[in-house]
Protein backbone atom coordinates (compact mmCIF):
# COMPACT_ATOMS: atom_id res chain seq x y z
CA UNK A 1 0.00 0.00 0.00
CA UNK A 2 1.59 3.46 -1.00
CA UNK A 3 1.09 6.08 1.65
CA UNK A 4 0.52 9.52 0.52
CA UNK A 5 1.85 12.16 2.86
CA UNK A 6 1.51 15.59 2.99
CA UNK A 7 4.46 17.07 4.07
CA UNK A 8 4.92 21.31 4.35
CA UNK A 9 7.82 23.65 5.28
CA UNK A 10 9.65 22.66 1.60
CA UNK A 11 11.25 26.25 1.32
CA UNK A 12 15.09 25.38 1.77
CA UNK A 13 16.83 28.30 0.90
CA UNK A 14 18.74 30.58 3.34
CA UNK A 15 16.05 29.93 6.58
CA UNK A 16 15.71 26.68 5.80
CA UNK A 17 12.15 25.22 6.70
CA UNK A 18 11.93 21.37 7.94
CA UNK A 19 10.34 19.88 5.64
CA UNK A 20 12.64 18.47 2.57
CA UNK A 21 14.12 16.71 5.75
CA UNK A 22 11.38 15.48 6.92
CA UNK A 23 10.32 14.05 3.31
CA UNK A 24 13.70 12.52 2.81
CA UNK A 25 13.24 10.70 5.92
CA UNK A 26 10.13 9.48 4.85
CA UNK A 27 11.60 8.22 1.72
CA UNK A 28 13.95 6.18 3.41
CA UNK A 29 11.72 3.97 5.42
CA UNK A 30 11.05 2.04 2.32
CA UNK A 31 8.53 -0.26 3.78
CA UNK A 32 5.96 3.28 3.96
CA UNK A 33 6.47 3.52 0.52
CA UNK A 34 5.60 7.18 0.94
CA UNK A 35 4.29 9.43 -1.78
CA UNK A 36 5.63 12.88 -0.82
CA UNK A 37 3.15 15.05 -1.38
CA UNK A 38 4.59 19.03 -1.15
CA UNK A 39 2.11 21.50 0.59
CA UNK A 40 4.01 24.81 -0.57
CA UNK A 41 3.15 28.40 -0.02
CA UNK A 42 4.72 29.91 -2.58
CA UNK A 43 5.91 28.68 -6.38
CA UNK A 44 9.46 29.25 -5.55
CA UNK A 45 9.55 27.20 -2.29
CA UNK A 46 12.68 24.77 -3.66
CA UNK A 47 11.46 21.38 -2.57
CA UNK A 48 8.59 21.53 -5.41
CA UNK A 49 11.03 21.18 -7.47
CA UNK A 50 13.31 18.57 -5.69
CA UNK A 51 11.12 15.81 -7.50
CA UNK A 52 13.93 12.77 -6.31
CA UNK A 53 12.20 13.57 -2.53
CA UNK A 54 8.70 15.64 -3.31
CA UNK A 55 6.62 13.65 -5.70
CA UNK A 56 4.02 15.84 -6.25
CA UNK A 57 3.29 19.43 -5.23
CA UNK A 58 0.52 21.47 -4.35
CA UNK A 59 0.48 25.81 -3.49
CA UNK A 60 -1.91 26.03 -0.24
CA UNK A 61 -3.57 29.32 0.74
CA UNK A 62 -2.16 30.45 4.23
CA UNK A 63 -3.45 29.26 7.30
CA UNK A 64 -4.58 32.61 7.72
CA UNK A 65 -6.70 33.02 5.23
CA UNK A 66 -9.18 31.10 7.27
CA UNK A 67 -10.17 27.35 7.84
CA UNK A 68 -12.21 27.24 4.82
CA UNK A 69 -9.71 27.44 2.09
CA UNK A 70 -7.35 25.73 4.25
CA UNK A 71 -9.00 22.39 4.59
CA UNK A 72 -10.71 22.43 1.46
CA UNK A 73 -7.47 22.56 -0.45
CA UNK A 74 -6.26 19.56 1.75
CA UNK A 75 -9.61 17.59 0.65
CA UNK A 76 -9.11 18.86 -3.26
CA UNK A 77 -5.09 17.47 -2.69
CA UNK A 78 -6.91 13.99 -1.38
CA UNK A 79 -8.94 14.03 -4.18
CA UNK A 80 -7.25 15.14 -7.36
CA UNK A 81 -4.13 13.01 -6.06
CA UNK A 82 -4.21 10.95 -2.77
CA UNK A 83 -3.66 12.70 1.03
CA UNK A 84 -3.33 9.86 3.72
CA UNK A 85 -1.27 12.19 6.11
CA UNK A 86 -0.65 15.66 7.55
CA UNK A 87 3.07 16.95 8.55
CA UNK A 88 2.64 20.31 9.18
CA UNK A 89 6.45 21.90 9.87
CA UNK A 90 5.46 25.31 10.12
CA UNK A 91 4.36 27.26 13.26
CA UNK A 92 1.52 28.79 11.80
CA UNK A 93 -0.35 25.79 10.46
CA UNK A 94 -0.76 24.06 13.64
CA UNK A 95 -3.14 25.69 15.39
CA UNK A 96 -5.88 25.50 12.60
CA UNK A 97 -4.57 21.59 12.40
CA UNK A 98 -4.58 20.82 15.83
CA UNK A 99 -7.96 22.14 16.07
CA UNK A 100 -9.68 20.62 13.04
CA UNK A 101 -7.24 17.17 13.24
CA UNK A 102 -10.70 15.35 14.14
CA UNK A 103 -12.41 16.89 11.39
CA UNK A 104 -9.69 16.04 8.90
CA UNK A 105 -9.52 12.18 10.35
CA UNK A 106 -13.07 11.81 9.47
CA UNK A 107 -12.10 12.68 6.05
CA UNK A 108 -9.26 9.92 5.78
CA UNK A 109 -6.26 12.42 6.13
CA UNK A 110 -4.36 11.33 9.54
CA UNK A 111 -2.27 13.72 11.68
CA UNK A 112 -0.28 13.48 14.71
CA UNK A 113 -0.29 16.64 16.49
CA UNK A 114 -0.33 17.32 20.10
CA UNK A 115 -3.55 18.48 22.32
CA UNK A 116 -4.54 21.88 22.39
CA UNK A 117 -3.85 21.82 25.82
CA UNK A 118 0.06 20.55 25.20
CA UNK A 119 0.70 23.12 22.08
CA UNK A 120 0.07 26.01 24.88
CA UNK A 121 3.13 24.84 26.46
CA UNK A 122 5.54 25.97 24.33
CA UNK A 123 4.51 29.71 25.11
CA UNK A 124 7.72 31.01 26.53
CA UNK A 125 5.46 32.30 29.56
CA UNK A 126 5.04 28.38 30.43
CA UNK A 127 9.24 27.36 30.16
CA UNK A 128 9.26 27.58 33.60
CA UNK A 129 6.64 25.22 34.42
CA UNK A 130 7.29 22.33 31.70
CA UNK A 131 11.54 22.94 32.84
CA UNK A 132 10.46 21.93 36.35
CA UNK A 133 8.24 19.15 35.16
CA UNK A 134 11.22 17.24 33.38
CA UNK A 135 13.96 18.22 35.37
CA UNK A 136 15.23 21.13 33.47
CA UNK A 137 15.68 24.32 35.10
CA UNK A 138 14.84 27.81 33.64
CA UNK A 139 16.33 31.07 33.87
CA UNK A 140 14.70 33.48 35.57
CA UNK A 141 12.03 35.45 33.87
CA UNK A 142 9.20 37.93 34.26
CA UNK A 143 6.45 38.32 32.36
CA UNK A 144 6.06 42.84 31.54
CA UNK A 145 3.38 44.42 30.02
CA UNK A 146 4.18 48.46 30.84
CA UNK A 147 7.00 50.14 31.52
CA UNK A 148 7.00 50.60 35.18
CA UNK A 149 7.05 46.48 35.20
CA UNK A 150 9.67 46.71 32.71
CA UNK A 151 12.17 48.82 35.08
CA UNK A 152 11.20 46.84 37.99
CA UNK A 153 12.28 43.46 36.29
CA UNK A 154 15.44 44.82 34.81
CA UNK A 155 16.71 45.59 38.59
CA UNK A 156 15.25 42.18 40.09
CA UNK A 157 16.80 40.05 37.02
CA UNK A 158 20.42 42.14 36.41
CA UNK A 159 22.00 43.08 33.12
CA UNK A 160 22.75 42.19 30.63
CA UNK A 161 18.75 40.06 30.22
CA UNK A 162 16.79 38.75 27.20
CA UNK A 163 13.99 41.02 26.00
CA UNK A 164 11.60 38.15 24.22
CA UNK A 165 7.98 38.34 22.83
CA UNK A 166 5.79 35.38 24.11
CA UNK A 167 6.24 33.26 20.60
CA UNK A 168 8.91 35.42 18.37
CA UNK A 169 12.05 37.30 18.73
CA UNK A 170 14.43 37.69 20.81
CA UNK A 171 17.61 40.35 21.76
CA UNK A 172 19.62 40.61 23.97
CA UNK A 173 19.58 44.24 26.35
CA UNK A 174 23.07 45.41 28.20
CA UNK A 175 21.48 48.06 29.55
CA UNK A 176 18.23 49.75 30.06
CA UNK A 177 17.55 52.28 27.44
CA UNK A 178 18.55 49.04 25.14
CA UNK A 179 16.23 47.08 26.80
CA UNK A 180 13.32 49.82 26.84
CA UNK A 181 14.09 49.94 22.69
CA UNK A 182 14.05 46.31 22.83
CA UNK A 183 10.39 46.50 24.60
CA UNK A 184 9.21 48.94 22.15
CA UNK A 185 9.81 46.88 19.26
CA UNK A 186 8.68 43.92 20.25
CA UNK A 187 5.20 45.01 21.69
CA UNK A 188 5.14 47.28 17.76
CA UNK A 189 5.49 44.03 15.84
CA UNK A 190 4.01 41.10 17.96
CA UNK A 191 2.22 42.87 21.04
CA UNK A 192 1.84 42.32 24.84
CA UNK A 193 2.90 40.52 26.75
CA UNK A 194 6.92 40.39 26.69
CA UNK A 195 9.28 38.44 28.66
CA UNK A 196 12.40 39.73 29.96
CA UNK A 197 14.81 36.62 30.97
CA UNK A 198 17.97 36.16 32.88
CA UNK A 199 21.22 35.17 30.48
CA UNK A 200 22.47 31.89 30.76
CA UNK A 201 25.42 30.43 29.98
CA UNK A 202 26.49 26.91 28.58
CA UNK A 203 26.61 25.23 25.23
CA UNK A 204 23.71 25.23 22.88
CA UNK A 205 22.34 21.76 22.41
CA UNK A 206 19.16 21.07 21.38
CA UNK A 207 16.79 17.91 21.33
CA UNK A 208 14.96 16.13 18.55
CA UNK A 209 11.92 13.87 19.25
CA UNK A 210 8.61 12.63 19.31
CA UNK A 211 5.65 11.05 21.85
CA UNK A 212 2.91 8.74 20.60
CA UNK A 213 0.57 10.90 22.98
CA UNK A 214 0.64 7.76 25.17
CA UNK A 215 3.92 8.34 27.20
CA UNK A 216 6.50 6.64 24.82
CA UNK A 217 8.96 7.69 22.83
CA UNK A 218 9.42 7.64 19.21
CA UNK A 219 12.96 8.54 19.16
CA UNK A 220 15.25 11.18 20.54
CA UNK A 221 18.53 12.58 19.52
CA UNK A 222 20.59 15.78 21.23
CA UNK A 223 22.53 17.97 19.06
CA UNK A 224 25.11 20.30 19.60
CA UNK A 225 25.12 23.26 17.31
CA UNK A 226 28.63 24.12 16.28
CA UNK A 227 28.52 26.46 13.54
CA UNK A 228 25.53 28.39 12.76
CA UNK A 229 24.48 31.01 10.44
CA UNK A 230 23.58 34.55 10.37
CA UNK A 231 20.12 33.31 10.84
CA UNK A 232 20.90 31.45 13.54
CA UNK A 233 20.55 28.30 11.32
CA UNK A 234 22.56 25.21 12.35
CA UNK A 235 25.01 24.54 9.23
CA UNK A 236 27.18 22.23 11.20
CA UNK A 237 27.08 19.97 14.19
CA UNK A 238 27.67 17.17 16.05
CA UNK A 239 25.56 14.26 17.85
CA UNK A 240 25.84 15.07 21.87
CA UNK A 241 24.71 12.13 24.90
CA UNK A 242 24.04 14.28 27.84
CA UNK A 243 22.16 12.61 29.63
CA UNK A 244 20.50 14.82 31.76
CA UNK A 245 19.20 16.73 28.04
CA UNK A 246 17.97 13.25 27.21
CA UNK A 247 16.58 11.90 30.20
CA UNK A 248 14.54 15.31 30.65
CA UNK A 249 13.37 14.72 26.72
CA UNK A 250 12.16 10.93 27.41
CA UNK A 251 10.71 13.02 30.68
CA UNK A 252 8.94 15.73 28.72
CA UNK A 253 7.32 12.62 26.52
CA UNK A 254 6.20 10.43 29.55
CA UNK A 255 5.26 13.20 32.07
CA UNK A 256 3.36 15.94 29.72
CA UNK A 257 2.16 12.77 27.42
CA UNK A 258 3.32 14.70 24.66
CA UNK A 259 1.59 13.77 21.22
CA UNK A 260 4.18 14.50 17.99
CA UNK A 261 7.61 15.62 17.06
CA UNK A 262 8.95 18.62 19.10
CA UNK A 263 12.29 20.09 19.93
CA UNK A 264 13.98 21.59 22.90
CA UNK A 265 16.19 24.34 22.52
CA UNK A 266 18.66 23.91 25.94
CA UNK A 267 21.69 25.98 26.92
CA UNK A 268 23.71 23.38 29.02
CA UNK A 269 25.76 24.37 31.79
CA UNK A 270 28.13 21.51 32.11
CA UNK A 271 30.14 22.48 34.98
CA UNK A 272 26.88 22.92 37.35
CA UNK A 273 25.32 20.38 35.68
CA UNK A 274 22.28 22.37 34.56
CA UNK A 275 20.37 22.01 31.37
CA UNK A 276 18.19 24.97 31.17
CA UNK A 277 15.58 24.95 28.61
CA UNK A 278 14.81 28.15 26.30
CA UNK A 279 12.42 26.52 24.02
CA UNK A 280 9.88 24.21 22.38
CA UNK A 281 9.26 23.69 19.19
CA UNK A 282 6.25 21.99 18.83
CA UNK A 283 7.23 20.36 15.58
CA UNK A 284 10.64 19.08 13.80
CA UNK A 285 13.67 21.29 13.35
CA UNK A 286 14.79 22.04 10.25
CA UNK A 287 17.75 19.80 10.96
CA UNK A 288 15.55 16.40 12.06
CA UNK A 289 17.23 14.83 9.31
CA UNK A 290 20.34 14.40 11.47
CA UNK A 291 18.30 11.89 13.28
CA UNK A 292 17.36 9.68 10.62
CA UNK A 293 21.06 10.02 9.47
CA UNK A 294 22.29 8.59 12.83
CA UNK A 295 19.84 5.86 12.69
CA UNK A 296 16.62 7.13 14.28
CA UNK A 297 14.09 7.98 11.91
CA UNK A 298 11.82 9.58 14.09
CA UNK A 299 9.21 11.33 11.28
CA UNK A 300 8.84 7.41 9.94
CA UNK A 301 8.06 6.67 13.38
CA UNK A 302 5.29 9.10 13.84
CA UNK A 303 3.45 8.05 10.54
CA UNK A 304 4.31 4.13 11.66
CA UNK A 305 2.56 4.74 15.34
CA UNK A 306 -0.57 6.40 13.14
CA UNK A 307 -1.30 3.35 10.59
CA UNK A 308 -0.82 1.15 13.24
CA UNK A 309 2.44 -0.37 11.69
CA UNK A 310 5.20 -1.73 14.57
CA UNK A 311 7.26 0.87 15.31
CA UNK A 312 11.61 0.39 14.92
CA UNK A 313 13.13 0.72 18.16
CA UNK A 314 16.05 3.12 18.81
CA UNK A 315 17.58 2.25 21.74
CA UNK A 316 21.17 4.33 20.76
CA UNK A 317 23.14 6.37 18.02
CA UNK A 318 26.35 7.22 18.14
CA UNK A 319 27.72 10.53 19.60
CA UNK A 320 30.42 12.45 17.81
CA UNK A 321 27.74 12.14 14.21
CA UNK A 322 28.84 15.25 12.45
CA UNK A 323 26.09 17.00 10.46
CA UNK A 324 27.20 19.06 7.48
CA UNK A 325 24.17 21.66 5.57
CA UNK A 326 25.28 22.64 2.24
CA UNK A 327 23.73 24.49 -0.63
CA UNK A 328 23.47 23.27 -4.06
CA UNK A 329 21.43 24.10 -7.05
CA UNK A 330 19.33 22.64 -9.76
CA UNK A 331 18.13 23.65 -13.12
CA UNK A 332 15.26 22.90 -14.91
CA UNK A 333 12.33 24.10 -17.50
CA UNK A 334 10.28 27.36 -16.72
CA UNK A 335 7.03 25.69 -17.50
CA UNK A 336 7.74 23.77 -13.90
CA UNK A 337 7.59 27.00 -12.50
CA UNK A 338 4.10 28.31 -14.24
CA UNK A 339 2.21 25.29 -13.58
CA UNK A 340 2.96 25.95 -10.19
CA UNK A 341 1.98 29.54 -10.37
CA UNK A 342 -0.91 29.43 -12.98
CA UNK A 343 -2.60 26.15 -11.54
CA UNK A 344 -1.55 25.62 -8.41
CA UNK A 345 0.49 22.56 -8.38
CA UNK A 346 2.96 20.69 -10.35
CA UNK B 1 31.48 8.03 35.85
CA UNK B 2 34.17 10.59 35.51
CA UNK B 3 33.93 12.31 32.01
CA UNK B 4 37.18 11.29 31.12
CA UNK B 5 36.16 7.72 30.88
CA UNK B 6 33.18 8.32 28.26
CA UNK B 7 36.01 10.33 25.85
CA UNK B 8 35.91 9.07 22.03
CA UNK B 9 40.19 8.99 21.09
CA UNK B 10 41.96 7.78 18.56
CA UNK B 11 45.40 7.02 17.41
CA UNK B 12 45.84 10.72 16.10
CA UNK B 13 45.38 12.31 19.21
CA UNK B 14 41.84 13.54 18.64
CA UNK B 15 39.24 13.26 21.12
CA UNK B 16 35.99 13.67 21.32
CA UNK B 17 33.76 14.39 24.64
CA UNK B 18 30.07 13.26 24.18
CA UNK B 19 28.65 15.24 26.62
CA UNK B 20 29.73 18.63 25.72
CA UNK B 21 29.97 17.73 22.15
CA UNK B 22 33.77 19.85 22.06
CA UNK B 23 36.69 18.10 20.62
CA UNK B 24 40.29 18.53 20.85
CA UNK B 25 43.74 17.60 20.17
CA UNK B 26 46.36 16.47 21.91
CA UNK B 27 49.76 15.02 21.33
CA UNK B 28 51.15 11.45 22.12
CA UNK B 29 52.08 12.69 25.28
CA UNK B 30 48.86 13.67 25.74
CA UNK B 31 46.95 10.59 24.39
CA UNK B 32 49.43 8.12 26.59
CA UNK B 33 48.11 10.07 30.02
CA UNK B 34 44.24 9.84 28.78
CA UNK B 35 44.25 6.31 28.01
CA UNK B 36 45.96 5.14 30.90
CA UNK B 37 43.44 7.73 32.86
CA UNK B 38 40.61 5.66 31.07
CA UNK B 39 42.06 2.36 32.28
CA UNK B 40 42.02 3.89 36.03
CA UNK B 41 45.96 3.66 36.31
CA UNK B 42 47.68 5.54 39.14
CA UNK B 43 49.45 8.46 38.82
CA UNK B 44 52.98 6.65 39.26
CA UNK B 45 52.09 3.68 36.97
CA UNK B 46 51.64 6.99 34.60
CA UNK B 47 55.07 8.87 35.02
CA UNK B 48 56.64 5.14 34.37
CA UNK B 49 55.13 4.48 31.36
CA UNK B 50 56.26 8.23 30.27
CA UNK B 51 59.80 8.23 31.26
CA UNK B 52 59.64 4.33 29.06
CA UNK B 53 58.21 5.86 26.02
CA UNK B 54 59.44 9.18 26.09
CA UNK B 55 63.43 10.66 26.69
CA UNK B 56 62.18 12.41 29.73
CA UNK B 57 63.35 11.70 33.20
CA UNK B 58 61.17 10.90 36.30
CA UNK B 59 60.92 14.87 37.78
CA UNK B 60 59.91 15.96 34.47
CA UNK B 61 57.32 13.32 33.49
CA UNK B 62 55.71 14.37 36.90
CA UNK B 63 55.49 18.01 36.44
CA UNK B 64 53.87 17.53 32.87
CA UNK B 65 51.77 14.85 34.32
CA UNK B 66 49.90 17.06 37.16
CA UNK B 67 50.12 20.13 34.95
CA UNK B 68 48.38 18.22 32.08
CA UNK B 69 45.98 16.89 34.88
CA UNK B 70 45.13 20.21 35.73
CA UNK B 71 44.12 21.26 32.44
CA UNK B 72 41.93 18.10 32.44
CA UNK B 73 39.81 19.29 35.49
CA UNK B 74 39.77 22.68 34.34
CA UNK B 75 38.10 21.48 31.70
CA UNK B 76 35.41 19.53 33.61
CA UNK B 77 37.01 16.18 32.59
CA UNK B 78 38.60 15.07 35.55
Amino acid sequence: MELFIGVSGINAFDNPGPGVGVAKSLKEDKELKAKIVGLAYDAMEPGAYMDWVVDKAFILPYPSSGYEAFINRLYYVKETFGLDFVFPNLDAELPLLIKYQEELGRAGIKTFLPTAEQFKLRGKDRLEEVAAKIGFDSPRSLVITSYDELYKAVEKLGLPLMVKGVFYKAYKANTLPEAVSHYNKIVAEWGYPVILQQVVYGDEMNVVGAGDGEGNSLGVVGIKKLWITELGKIWTGVTVKNEKMLQGAEKFISELGWKGPFELECIVDTKENKVYLIEINPRFPAWSYFSTGVGVNIAANIVRKAFGMPIREFKDYEAGKLYVRFTDDLITDMERFQKLLVRGES
Amino acid sequence: MQRIAQLAINEEGFVFDPVQGESFTVNQTGLLIIKALKEGKSQEEIIRELVNRFEVDEDKARIDLVDFIEKLRSLNLL
